[in-house]
């Protein structure tokens, strides 16, 4: 047994209008988990102690909350890997989310991007689904398993730092949920998804990873890619800047072998737009005086053939 | 202290000692924007590789690493460009490639990690190099040059080798993000605790600065989709270093180096004003070591480091 103290957020916007802290002390093994840990200190200290629970098995997705900094299941946390030295866990609701009551948020804005995809099978009007079985082949099954997993508890959200600053971001839930059905061969409606989600800022990913965290592996920083790729491939949005971006950095790897920098820029504003161009002149014109300006012309690398060879084995788009 | 469960001589193990670090010569492959805007990264690491008596043959041939947007266009084409330069690596007697940008770093050894976890991979890359000519064979083990200080060098012999310590300059570490995420492909540390930038900014005789932005996304990859949410994630980011009393911020990565550099300014509407300036990795250790302020390209710096140094009368 160890003596645990929970230093908890408390907070009810009903009465209070500062949040302020609580310090409880629990005796249980260090083992235990953090939901274990509170819901002791809720039945034997302070039954006002709010927070989501239901399976406590890491299936509901009920307990995301953030745990000494790091934001995960509750449920899925063991205490002695998250207390410090003094055997002190500091418990706080889940970033990106407006508190409502103690650990307990308002999930609305997730729970609205959600609704927004549709998130059921909508087969095509030719489709007489409604008549017989649908067969899905192991293969096609394959790519959905892992999506299907996702319990809906918002870490990936929470711990997403676009959505910290663009609330009108889709997150990556939302789009790896976006996904399940853009490959789900019962579906009818993948453009329509495909260009919903891309019109939720599906380009505003940042690549940074954070929500590798998934606590139930679903990775919805590579599903976002697949998404991207389902876009480019069946060319939706084509002349948005997020593909326009990743196309023209392609092309340019296969034709000098490098990210041509000035290239890059101008093929993803677009060069004749005048109003995006003169919105990032300051910038280069602070570089330029600097002496940062990177090339206009670039060389291309030795062996570039070589580069242009595997471009044309892989059948890579470019444009 | 193995933070991957592989056995150390795998060439996904990023603690792993390589013959190129027994002999001294690494191969080195310092990206695009090493070469393009960031040239004053490249010169401080080569005069920095001098001063650790280490040799960095670039792999002039290389191509782009696919730069984490490649993907978005089609999944294989990284992995082959980078056996590709695997290969080049192979070729010339090195096993072991250093990175020094935090990108490059992570979709090599992303890439890599697919090619020698899995036969069907390495085979249908090794098929295409075969038609002009080249093989990869899976020794390579991909690193970034903050890795190879500690590892390699070693974090005594680094502070022996201090000729100008920092004199407790207050330094935010800036990790970003592929150089720490995902841990199942970087695995040299902890991604939500790393203390590699931390250990080198002490050795050096500065003081590191904790704060939760350190391992934040910079916004880089989203600058030309919506220039506003990445100059705020550089403000939030910034904002947290300064009130926790940056003086000064220290990134391993090229990329986030040109978010905070160039982006500080747009951000201090919302954000208030941060200025802190940023060094790269090899910029500041290369100081501290004793290369002369005025070689390390200080001056190409849009929130000019050299003023931070004259207040805490580094240089003159």
């Amino acid at each position: 047994m160890a003596k645990i103290t929970l230093d908890i957020f408390r907070f009810d916007e009903a009465v209070d209008v500062v949040p302020h802290r609580d310090a409880v002390v629990v005796d249980i093994p260090e083992t235990t988990t953090v939901l274990d840990a509170l819901e002791t200190a809720k039945a034997d200290v302070d039954g006002s102690i709010s927070f989501r629970r239901s399976c406590r098995s890491a299936i509901c997705g009920s307990c995301s909350m953030n745990i000494n900094g790091i934001t995960g299941l509750a449920c899925k946390t063991p205490c002695n890997t998250v207390m410090d030295e003094t055997g002190a866990i500091k418990i706080d609701p889940t970033p990106n989310f407006q508190p409502m009551k103690d650990l307990v948020v308002h999930m609305d804005p997730f729970w609205d991007k959600y609704a927004r995809l549709k998130p059921y099978l909508q087969p095509s009007d030719s489709d007489s689904a409604h008549e017989r079985e649908r067969r899905v082949s192991p293969d096609d099954m394959k790519k959905l398993v892992d999506v299907a997993n996702c319990v809906m508890c918002a870490t990936c959200y929470a711990l997403c730092p676009v959505v910290s600053v663009d609330p009108a971001f889709a997150g990556p839930a939302a789009i790896a949920y976006a996904y399940r059905f853009i490959e789900d061969v019962r579906d009818g409606q993948r453009k329509e998804r495909i260009a919903q989600i891309s019109e939720d800022y599906l380009w505003l990913c940042a690549h940074c990873y954070a929500c590798s965290y998934c606590p139930k592996h679903v990775d919805p920083n590579d599903r976002i890619i697949d998404v991207k790729r389902a876009a480019i491939k069946d060319r939706v949005l084509m002349n948005e800047r997020g593909p326009r971006h990743a196309l023209v950095v392609t092309k340019w790897i296969k034709k000098v072998g490098m990210l041509h920098e000035t290239e890059l820029i101008a093929g993803t504003i677009g060069r004749f737009n005048v109003r995006g161009l003169l919105k990032v002149a300051p910038l280069g014109l602070r570089m330029a005086y600097k002496g940062k300006m990177p090339p206009m012309f670039l060389k291309p690398i030795p062996k570039v053939d070589e580069v242009r060879t595997i471009f044309d084995a892989l059948e890579v788009p470019v444009s | 202290m193995s933070a991957t469960l592989l056995p150390e001589d795998l060439p996904l193990d990023a603690h792993r000692r390589t013959q190129s670090a027994q002999r001294g010569r690494y191969g080195f492959f310092p990206g695009c924007v090493a070469k393009e805007s960031c040239k004053e990264l490249f010169n401080s690491t080569m005069l920095l590789a001098d001063k650790l008596g280490i040799e960095l043959i670039e792999l002039t041939a290389a191509s782009c690493c696919g730069a984490s947007v490649v993907n978005d266009v089609n999944r294989d084409v990284a992995r082959v460009l980078n056996a590709r330069t695997y290969a080049q690596a192979e070729a010339l007697g090195l096993d072991d490639v250093i990175t020094i940008c935090s990108t490059c770093t992570g979709h090599m050894r992303a890439a890599n990690k697919e090619l020698l976890e899995s036969e069907e991979r390495m085979d249908h890359a090794n098929a295409i190099l075969g038609k002009f000519g080249a093989t990869y064979h899976g020794k390579v083990t991909v690193r970034h040059l903050l890795w190879l200080l500690i590892d390699d060098i070693g974090l005594d012999r680094l502070r022996a080798m201090v000729v100008r310590p920092l004199n407790g300059l207050k330094v935010a570490p800036f990790y970003g993000c592929h150089i720490i995420r995902p841990e199942s492909v970087n695995g040299w540390e902890s991604a939500r605790h790393p203390h590699s930038l931390e250990d080198v900014i002490e050795a050096i005789g500065g003081e590191a600065i904790d704060y939760a932005g350190k391992t934040r996304c910079c916004g880089f990859h989203i600058q030309l989709e919506k220039d506003d949410v990445a100059a705020n994630m550089v403000g939030q980011n910034m904002r947290m270093a300064q009130d926790h009393g940056a003086e000064a911020v220290l990134t391993p990565c090229p990329l986030c180096h040109l978010a905070l550099d160039g982006y500080q300014a747009d951000a201090a509407a919302r954000w208030g004003r941060t200025d802190l300036p940023t060094f790269h990795l090899p910029q500041l250790v290369a100081f501290a070591l004793g290369v002369p302020a005025d070689r390390l390209g200080l001056n190409k710096h849009l929130i000019d480091p050299r003023t931070i140094l004259v207040e805490r009368e580094l240089i003159a």
